[in-house]
């Protein structure tokens, strides 16, 4: 029993970090129905801003007290701050003249993007795995045979802190509205007066800020990160999105948790090596069932 | 900047080889016009030999002090002279690809070399998986290949080696100087019970080394009397094991046992071994975590961890010490655990070009002289001990090395010499 709650303690946490990606996948997925396969990356880019911001305050060892709230909450908002603006920057140079193209064409663009900020952070760090110092301090919280870390409340709490804000920002603000609009139908929103552009890219810079916050959070998490980090877990990310369907914001962060908890589960019945397989079968079940994923409702085809 | 004082040492090596070359062209000019026109290259009277290692990356650690090794010995060849006032130079390839040894691009290495016809032998690979991708290659072109740090024993022995002859079964163009992994496993199961560890978690990256090593390894400790309580694989790329140590916490075993590299997960294991609550519990391994990037991804946990690696420590041999003190003053740098092997590996190449260079009458060496003189070598002296090859192309002289880690640093911990 004990086991069975620290595997789910183990899933949630690696959930949280899927799903703090998923949400950027949907988001962009929402609005103009793109895949937008650079964002893995950007989820990379996330860690090695964190680590920079980290460098540049001088932070290489724990923190306590007030410094380390106050370092480590500059360290998610400039991750996030940069991650954004690359996500604009992203949207605004690879994706924008082709939000006409025929839909394949922004596919493989992104495909490129990715290539390109592989290969960029590749240059700038190095291929090897750059250890991540360990701001947080780790105690852990013993519950009966269970043990909690400080670093896995920290990963499924921000995860969850950063799902109710965006749900609060798609619903109850302007520009949230102008976003839904813009998904619902595009042309009818900018006859209403909305700003396509800016819509746009305001989702690029939510999407690829919670992006950065996740970056920051895996690189805690994990005391190390390399240039390759978000190849992996950017397609289960992807693959938590499309579980939860692919638009949906509560589905993505769902989807997230789900596929974390399958792979620590799978690992602990059948073996390690099962758990990529079971996660993609459940994906194709769930689709064989549900095409439009637990969350997602049946939507007319816009293609 | 690793790299870089690494890259500017390769700038000077090149450049003193290319002054060098240039010196013997001047002078030997007679012994070119003689040459045979299939074993000459474009540029003359330079020989190569081909290295092929992974020298980025998370490999980069130990692949880098590797090459030095060899290039060493061919820096000190040229300056000794050959007969024949040939120059050697070594054509230095990476098959590494986004930082992890990768076997189709030492395959394509391998076709570099074997269609330069100036490269008469070849020293590499680093990994049992790339070496699987390349010796049907070799086999294939006749040229002699001798790996530094090869130990998956399917390479050499069985059906396994046999398949990998196919196009020549009857010729063996592949060697090596490393113990193979079923010696390596051997060792690392009775260090691991003279320890008095009873119970053992096995995990291995699922790879030809590492799952090569991790059986054996298993199949020695129960036949010594531990018991095996659980053996996993890790998926390529993987970077979560908390699962995975959980599973392995669940069962309270005295050691946990790995099979693989640094670069396959090997080092990022160990590290998530503290947050899964097992920092106490010792981990053992084999060569493939026996480099600098090992201690840099486990962090401090990389304290308590042992290694076997299937060569003797040089400092421990007699003949290695004026090795160390060349290594050292040539590359600035402390020498690999396979800098020495790639040494040897290298200088007995080089004898077996020298005497193929003699026995043609000074013509340039051919690539079956040379494998027959490499297949033919033994009690050759070196800086690992004297090397012989047997009929498989393994090492009749096996010592292995038992590492352990404290205060982040290696620190040797026993010798065995299996023949005893």
């Amino acid at each position: 029993m004990d086991v069975l709650l620290q595997q789910l303690i183990n899933g949630l946490s690696l959930g949280g970090i899927y799903a703090l990606i998923a949400l950027g996948y949907t988001m962009v997925y929402g609005i103009i129905e793109l895949i937008n396969f650079a964002h893995g990356d950007v989820y990379t880019l996330g860690a090695f801003f964190s680590l920079a911001i980290l460098g540049l305050l001088g932070v290489s060892g724990e923190l306590h007290g007030p410094p380390l709230v106050g370092f480590v909450l500059l360290t998610i908002a400039g991750a996030m701050v940069l991650c954004g603006i690359t996500g604009v920057l992203i949207e605004r140079l690879a994706y924008r003249r082709l939000r006409s193209a025929p839909r394949l064409a922004p596919l493989i663009t992104a495909i490129g993007v990715s290539f390109i900020l592989e290969n960029l952070m590749q240059l700038w760090r190095g291929p090897s795995p750059v250890p991540f110092p360990e701001v947080i301090p780790n105690p852990s919280l013993h519950l009966g045979g269970v043990e909690i870390t400080a670093k896995e409340i920290l990963v499924v709490g921000l995860a969850v802190l950063m799902m109710i804000g965006l749900q609060l920002f798609v619903y109850r603000t302007r520009i949230g509205k102008a976003m839904r609009a813009t998904a619902q139908d595009r042309d009818a929103a900018q006859l209403m007066g909305i700003n396509i552009n800016t819509t746009i890219a305001v989702t690029f810079l939510v999407g690829s800020a919670l992006a950065g916050a996740a970056g920051f959070v895996s690189g805690v998490y994990y005391g190390t990160t390399w240039f390759f980090l978000g190849f992996g877990a950017g397609l289960k990310a992807f693959t938590a999105a499309v579980l939860g369907g692919i638009g949906n914001l509560t589905g993505a962060m769902v989807g997230g948790f789900v596929i974390g908890v399958i792979e620590a589960f799978t690992t602990q019945f059948i073996s390690d090596q099962w758990s990529n397989v079971v996660v993609f079968s459940v994906l194709v079940l769930v689709l064989v069932f549900r095409p439009s994923g637990l969350f997602g409702e049946a939507l007319p085809d816009k293609v | 900047m690793r790299a870089s004082s690494v890259m500017s040492g390769m700038f000077a090596a090149t450049f003193g080889l290319v002054v060098l070359s240039g010196c013997a062209t001047g002078s030997t000019a007679q012994s070119q016009s003689s040459g045979s026109p299939s074993a000459r290259g474009g540029s003359g009277q330079a020989i190569k030999i081909g290295i092929d290692l992974p020298v980025s990356g998370a490999d980069a650690s130990t692949g880098i002090p590797t090459q030095n090794g060899a290039v060493l010995a061919i820096e000190q060849a040229n300056a000794r002279g050959l007969p024949g006032g040939f120059t050697l130079s070594a054509l230095t390839l990476d098959d590494a690809v986004q930082g992890v040894h990768d076997p189709a691009q030492g395959a394509q290495n391998v076709k570099t070399f074997i269609s330069d016809p100036s490269v008469v032998a070849m020293i590499g690979p680093f990994n049992s998986n790339v070496a699987k991708a390349e010796i049907p290659l070799t086999n294939d072109a006749g040229l002699a290949q001798v790996s530094p740090a090869n130990t998956s024993t399917g390479l050499t022995k069985g059906d396994d080696a046999a398949k990998l002859r196919t196009s020549h079964p009857d010729v063996n163009a592949y060697f090596r100087v490393s113990a193979t992994d079923d010696r390596q496993g051997a060792a690392g199961a009775r260090f691991a019970r003279a320890l008095g560890f009873r119970s053992a978690f096995v995990i291995d990256d699922d790879e030809t080394y590492g799952k090569g090593l991790a059986d054996v390894f298993a199949q020695q400790f129960v036949s010594l009397g531990g018991t095996v309580l659980g053996h996993e694989h890790l998926t390529k790329g993987q970077q979560d094991f908390k699962a995975l140590l959980t599973k392995a916490r669940s069962v309270r075993p005295d050691m946990v046992f790995y099979g693989g590299t640094t670069a396959s997960g090997g080092g990022l294991l160990r590290r998530q071994m503290g947050d899964a609550g097992m920092a106490a519990t010792p981990f053992v391994g084999g060569d493939g975590i026996a480099d600098a990037e090992f201690l840099h991804s486990a962090g401090t946990l990389a304290n308590g961890s042992y290694f076997t690696v299937a060569a003797p420590e040089a400092s421990k041999l007699p003949a290695a010490r004026a090795f160390l003190r060349e290594y050292e003053a040539r590359w600035k740098a402390p020498v690999g655990p396979y800098s020495a092997n790639a040494y040897a590996v290298a200088r007995l190449e080089i004898a077996a070009i020298e005497k193929a260079i003699v026995d043609g009458g000074g013509k340039p060496p051919t690539r079956a002289a040379v494998l027959r003189n490499v297949a033919a070598t033994s009690h050759f002296a070196s800086p690992i001990g004297p090397i012989g090859f047997d009929r498989n192309g393994d090492t009749t002289d096996p010592i292995l090395t038992v590492y352990g880690v404290k205060g982040g640093r290696f620190v040797f911990v026993n010798q065995i010499d299996l023949r005893s």
